[in-house]
């Protein structure tokens, strides 16, 4: 099949850079894949699973939360708030997280910025372990 | 003359006590500036990359229906200025704010300071200042720079301001270190004015140019405050290293020279000793 170039970046460093495949993530409205020659093409990322598919056959999953997916004459950048390989996800501290987010929406009375935090924590969580899974 | 030989003895030790203070504040400054540097060597390719992809969009553009990529009727500017949270670090602080001053003559303007420098000296002015939550340099986070983004992008809506823009210290290399203004919003800044290429690169948007630059503005403006701020850092502490380097050195050299008074001075006490006994023998 053929590849593209690919860069994925988050603010704590340049995470992958090669030719792949095809990169799956979630964008804002639903699940995106690219595959070589793409237009040109931007969108922005919400949370999900994401994965790539390498020269090689082997799919490498991640968790992706944020950030922008663009592809410009032939290359793609993936710049995600963050990107956890499968491999790094700490899955207790991810249930633990969950747990927390879920202990603090079942109290009444939460501001709404509380509330939107505790969401996002939440989802974050959830997206972690189901990339474990 | 004993009583200056006395004086000399007591301005080397004062110096040597400068000196030991400035030693260490050099090797502190070293330590931190090796952390400060690794943090931002990680995070530059993620600044470049967004500010590069965000141009090229910018210059690709053709729909402004965004309110991030038009400029807006209002007239003034705002200001994200990264200074240090002490001083000691030579002219770094202030170069930083002559070239904010440089930039903003004339202009009505609002700042974001970050950095306890940056706080105190917008105080001083009574300038406008947007937030003093984020006085502490050194303590800001990813989430922090997600705050700040917020926070600028909610000011942008109002349409009060023309530009956005940052004003930080590049990290060039160990020894010289620049500061900056860079354009943030809007986007129609971004774009080169030299661009006259005839033909516009198309590109697609998912599910619509404004809501993806709606999602995407604050993210990028967040990787840029958080790149520059890495940088900041990074600047601060080799300003520091450079100027406690020459203090030292300094400090160093006017040692040598007080000792060489100070020899002279002995020297002067011992011949005059010498001839008051020579003198006195004679009289015998």
């Amino acid at each position: 099949m053929k590849t593209f170039p690919i860069r994925i970046g988050t603010p704590d460093g340049l995470l992958y850079e090669g030719n792949i495949e095809r990169v799956k993530c979630r964008s804002i409205t639903g699940d995106v894949a690219i595959l070589a020659e793409h237009i040109n093409y931007v969108t922005a990322l919400g949370m999900g699973e994401a994965f790539i598919r390498l020269e090689d056959g082997t799919e490498r999953h991640a968790a992706c939360i944020g950030g922008m997916l663009s592809v410009m004459d032939g290359s793609c950048h993936l710049l995600a708030t963050t990107w956890e390989w499968e491999e790094d996800i700490d899955k207790e501290r991810a249930e633990r997280a969950k747990e927390k987010a879920e202990a603090i929406l079942k109290t009444q009375g939460l501001s709404d910025k509380d509330f939107a935090l505790a969401t996002a924590k939440l989802n974050r969580a959830l997206v972690r372990l189901s990339v474990k899974e | 003359m004993a009583a200056n030989m006395k004086a000399v003895k007591l301005r080397i030790k004062s110096v040597e006590n400068t000196m030991q203070i400035t030693k260490a504040m050099e090797l502190v400054a070293s330590s931190k500036l090796r952390r400060a540097k690794e943090r931002s060597d990680n995070c530059r390719p993620y600044f470049e990359e967004l500010y590069d992809t965000l141009k090229t969009i910018a210059a690709g553009n053709t729909d402004f229906s965004s309110i991030y990529a038009k400029a807006s009727e209002g007239t003034k500017v705002c200001y994200v200025v990264i200074a240090g949270d002490r001083g000691l670090a030579g002219g770094y602080n202030n170069n930083l704010f002559k070239c904010f001053e440089a930039d903003a003559a004339g202009k009505e303007y609002t700042v974001l300071p970050i950095g306890k420098k940056a706080v105190e000296y917008f105080k001083r002015r009574k300038a406008d200042i947007l937030s003093e939550e984020f006085a502490e340099i050194a303590s800001i986070s990813v989430g922090d720079s997600f705050e700040v983004a917020r926070l600028i992008c909610d000011e942008f809506k109002t349409g009060e301001y023309s530009t956005v823009g940052l004003v930080y210290t590049e990290f060039v290399s160990m020894l010289s270190q620049e500061p900056h203004f860079v354009p943030v919003l809007p986007l129609s800044e971004l774009t080169d004015e030299e661009e006259t290429e005839p033909v516009r690169n198309l590109i697609l948007y998912e599910p619509e140019s404004t809501e993806v630059f709606d999602a995407i503005v604050p993210e990028y403006m967040a990787g840029v405050v958080f790149g520059a701020v890495c940088d900041s850092v990074a600047s601060e502490q080799a300003a520091r290293r450079t100027a406690m380097e020459s203090a030292t050195s300094n400090a160093e050299e006017m040692i040598g020279t007080l000792n060489l008074q100070y020899n002279r001075a002995r020297q002067a006490s011992i011949t005059q000793e010498i001839t008051e006994i020579v003198g006195g023998a004679e009289g015998l």
